[in-house]
C-alpha cells in the first residue's frame, strides 16, 4: 500500500517558509556583520598600536628617555633582534584587579648600538563592548522588520489567493448529477482566471460525457431488452398453441431460462454502470435487521436452506440508498444459498459496524482474491452468473464500506465493514 | 375488454395482441405517437398498455392527454427502462403499473387484471372460478362459501392460476411471479412444486382437480 504523503495549507507552508527564510537570514547577516566588525575593529586597534609605538620610537630617536607604563607600554633593551609581531596576551591589570586579555605589538628599534624593544598593548575587550551592541541592535531591527513583513505578507497572501479558494471550494460542491453550471469567483489575477476557464470547460465536458454514458446505458437497456421482451412474448404464445409436444414444450423453457439469464445479465451491468455513474443519490436510514429479517423471510418461502441470525450489537445506523441495500444483501444471501451445503445452516452475524455471513465449505477458494471481480467464477458453477459479489463489491466501495472474505472453521464467510 | 397496445415493437404489438385476444379481449394496435394521441383522444378504453420510448415522442405525453382528458382507463406502461426515475414518474403521473421489458404475458395479463379490479370504475373485487371466489381485497380465498385459509404465497398461485386460466403456465413462470429476481435461486424449482402440492391439499377434492400439469412439468389451471 502506498503511504500517503503529507500535505500542508498552502497560506500556512508559505508562511512556514517565510519565517525559515527569515531566521536563517537573520543568522547569516549578524554572523556576517560580527565577523566584518570584528575585523575592522581589529585593524583600528593595530594601526593604534602601530601609531603609538611609532610616537615611542621617535622618542627615542631624538635621545628622550622614555618610560615604561605596564601593561600598556613597556621598553626593554636586549642583545638581539625580534621580528615585528602582532600577538594577544592574558596580563594582570592592577586596575580591575583580574587578569585581562591585550593585543601587544612588539618592535625592535637599534639606536646608537643598543637594541631596544618596545611593546605596546591595548585592551581587546573593548572592542568587545563596542561589537556585541552592535550586531545586537542589527539582529532585533531585521527580526522585527522581518516580523512586520510576515505579518503583512500573511495577509495579502491570504488576499491575493482568496480567488483560488475561492473556486476550490466551488469544485469540491461540484456534482455530476446536478444541472445547475459551476461559477468560479472572478479574479484579476491572470493565471486564476485561466484555471477557472479550464476547470468550466473541463467540468462541461464531465457533465456531458456523463450525460452520453447516461443515454448510452438507457439506450443499450432499452435495444436489448425490447428484442428479449419479443423473443419472450413469441415463445409463450407457441407453448399457448395446442399442437405441441412435450419435447417442443422442454425446448421452449429451456429458451425461457436463457432469455431470463440475458436479461438479469443486463440488469446486473446496467446496476454496475449505475453505481458508477452515481445514480443512487437518494439515501435513507436502513434498519440492517430488520431488512436481514425480510429478506431471510422471502428466502425461506423459496428454498429448504436454515438461517440462523444472530445479532451480538446492534448495529450502527447506515445512511444508504434503499435499492443498493436490498441489492447488497440480496447478492450476499443468494451467495450463501448458492455455494453453500442445502442442508448445514448459514449463518449471519451482526455486529456493532460488521456484518457476517458464512456457508459451509470443505475447503478455502482457490482465487479468493479474484473473487469480488466481474465474470469470475471459482470453478464451473452451473449456477454462478458471475456478477453476484462484483455487484456486492462495487456497493461496498460506493459507500466506503470494506468487504472481505475468510475462509474460516470450515465456512466461507463473507464480510462487509461498515 | 377493449385494450389498446401502444408499442412501436410490431412484433411484440402482435404477440401481446394475440395473447389477449384469446380471452375474448378486443385489442387496438398502435405504434406511432399521433395516431396513439389521437386514438386515446377519440376512443375509450378499458387497459391501455403504453410504450414510453416511442420513436416518435414519448408515453408519458400519452398518458397525460389520458390524463388531462380524465379517462376512465386503467394505464401499464410498458418500458425497457428499469430506471427507477422514469417509473416514480410514470406512476406519479397516474399510471396504474409499471412493466419492466421483458415480462412473460402471463405476468401482463395478471397486471392487467388486477388493474381492471381496482377499477376506479366500478371494477369487481370479487374473481369467480366456478365454486372458488377469491376476494382480493381482503385476500380471502372460498370454495363454496366457506372461507379456506391460504398462505401469501398459495393466495398469490391461485389468483395466478385463476386469472391466466387454461393456459399452461411454467414453473419458471409461476416462479418468477412469486419471488420475483430471487427466483433464480431456485435451482431445480422442486419449491413451486411444494407451494402447489400444499394448495392442492388446502382445496376442497373437486377443485384440486383444476390444477392439471401440462407437458410433464408445466401447470394448467382449467376445468374439465
Amino acid at each position: 500500500m502506498l503511504r500517503k504523503k503529507r500535505t500542508y495549507k498552502l497560506l500556512q507552508r508559505t508562511s512556514w517558509d517565510f519565517l525559515l527564510l527569515s531566521v536563517v537570514l537573520c543568522i547569516l547577516t549578524g554572523l556576517a556583520l560580527f565577523f566584518y566588525t570584528r575585523y575592522l575593529l581589529d585593524e583600528e586597534l593595530e594601526e593604534q598600536l602601530e601609531s603609538r609605538t611609532a610616537f615611542v620610537i621617535a622618542e627615542l630617536e631624538e635621545g628622550r628617555q622614555v618610560t615604561s607604563i605596564p601593561p600598556l607600554m613597556e621598553i626593554g633593551t636586549s642583545d638581539r633582534r625580534l621580528e615585528k609581531s602582532f600577538r594577544d596576551t592574558m596580563l594582570y591589570d592592577p586596575f580591575e584587579n583580574e587578569p585581562e586579555l591585550f593585543r601587544e605589538l612588539t618592535s625592535t628599534v637599534e639606536l646608537d648600538e643598543k637594541i631596544y624593544h618596545v611593546i605596546v598593548r591595548s585592551h581587546v575587550i573593548e572592542s568587545d563592548d563596542v561589537l556585541e551592541p552592535i550586531v545586537a541592535s542589527f539582529i532585533s531591527i531585521l527580526a522585527g522588520a522581518f516580523f512586520v513583513l510576515f505579518f503583512l505578507n500573511k495577509k495579502r497572501n491570504r488576499k491575493l489567493w482568496e480567488p483560488f479558494f475561492g473556486s476550490l471550494t466551488r469544485l469540491k460542491s461540484f456534482s455530476l448529477q446536478s444541472d445547475e453550471p459551476l461559477i468560479f469567483p472572478e479574479s484579476n489575477i491572470q493565471e486564476f482566471q485561466e484555471l477557472n476557464q479550464e476547470l468550466v470547460e473541463i467540468t462541461n465536458k464531465l457533465k456531458v460525457d456523463y450525460r452520453n454514458l447516461k443515454q448510452f446505458t438507457a439506450d443499450m437497456s432499452h435495444e436489448t431488452q425490447t428484442p428479449l421482451a419479443i423473443i419472450q412474448a413469441k415463445v409463450e404464445n407457441i407453448i399457448n398453441q395446442n399442437d405441441i409436444n412435450s419435447t417442443q414444450y422442454g425446448e421452449l423453457t429451456a429458451i425461457q431460462k436463457e432469455i431470463k439469464r440475458l436479461s438479469q445479465l443486463n440488469a446486473n451491468l446496467i446496476l454496475l454502470a449505475k453505481i458508477d455513474n452515481h445514480q443512487f443519490p437518494e439515501q435513507e436510514p436502513i434498519n440492517l435487521t430488520r431488512l436481514l429479517k425480510e429478506k431471510i423471510e422471502n428466502f425461506s418461502t423459496l428454498t429448504s436452506q436454515e438461517f440462523q441470525l444472530s445479532v451480538k450489537k446492534r448495529p450502527k445506523s447506515l445512511m444508504m440508498n434503499a435499492n443498493l441495500a436490498h441489492a447488497l444483501l440480496n447478492n450476499l444471501l443468494t451467495n450463501a444459498v448458492k455455494y453453500g451445503d442445502g442442508d448445514k445452516p448459514i449463518f449471519i452475524h451482526i455486529l456493532h459496524n460488521e456484518l457476517a455471513i458464512g456457508n459451509y465449505g470443505k475447503k478455502t477458494l482457490r482465487n479468493p482474491e479474484k473473487l469480488f471481480d466481474r465474470f469470475y467464477k471459482e470453478g464451473k458453477h452451473p449456477k454462478s452468473n458471475g456478477f453476484g459479489l462484483s455487484i456486492v463489491k462495487k456497493i461496498c466501495d460506493h459507500y466506503g464500506f470494506d468487504a472481505s472474505y475468510i475462509f474460516k472453521e470450515n465456512h466461507h464467510v463473507f464480510k462487509v465493514i461498515f | 375488454m377493449k385494450i389498446l397496445i401502444v408499442e412501436d415493437e410490431i412484433a411484440l404489438q402482435q404477440s401481446i395482441a394475440l395473447f389477449l385476444e384469446r380471452d375474448g379481449n378486443l385489442c387496438e394496435v398502435v405504434s406511432e405517437y399521433g395516431e396513439a394521441q389521437d386514438k386515446v383522444a377519440i376512443y375509450d378504453y378499458d387497459i391501455v398498455l403504453l410504450d414510453i420510448n416511442l420513436d416518435d415522442g414519448s408515453g408519458l405525453d400519452i398518458l397525460r392527454r389520458l390524463k388531462r382528458k380524465k379517462a376512465q382507463a386503467g394505464i401499464i406502461i410498458i418500458s425497457a427502462n428499469s430506471s427507477l426515475e422514469d417509473k416514480l414518474e410514470g406512476l406519479d403521473l397516474g399510471a396504474d403499473d409499471y412493466m419492466t421489458k421483458p415480462f412473460h404475458l402471463a405476468e401482463l395479463n395478471s397486471r392487467i387484471k388486477a388493474v381492471l379490479r381496482r377499477g376506479k370504475f366500478g371494477g369487481d373485487e370479487q374473481v369467480r372460478f366456478n365454486e372458488i371466489r377469491i376476494d382480493t381485497r381482503s385476500r380471502t380465498v372460498y370454495v363454496n362459501d366457506i372461507s379456506i385459509a391460504l398462505t401469501r404465497k398459495e393466495y398469490d398461485l391461485l389468483l395466478f392460476f385463476v386469472v391466466n386460466q387454461g393456459r399452461v403456465l411454467s414453473k419458471e413462470i409461476i416462479a418468477e411471479h412469486l419471488w420475483g429476481d430471487s427466483s433464480d435461486l431456485l435451482d431445480n424449482f422442486d419449491f413451486v412444486y411444494v407451494h402447489i402440492n400444499n394448495l392442492r391439499k388446502k382445496l376442497s377434492k373437486e377443485t384440486a382437480k383444476y390444477i392439471k400439469t401440462a407437458y410433464g412439468s408445466g401447470y394448467k389451471f382449467i376445468a374439465d
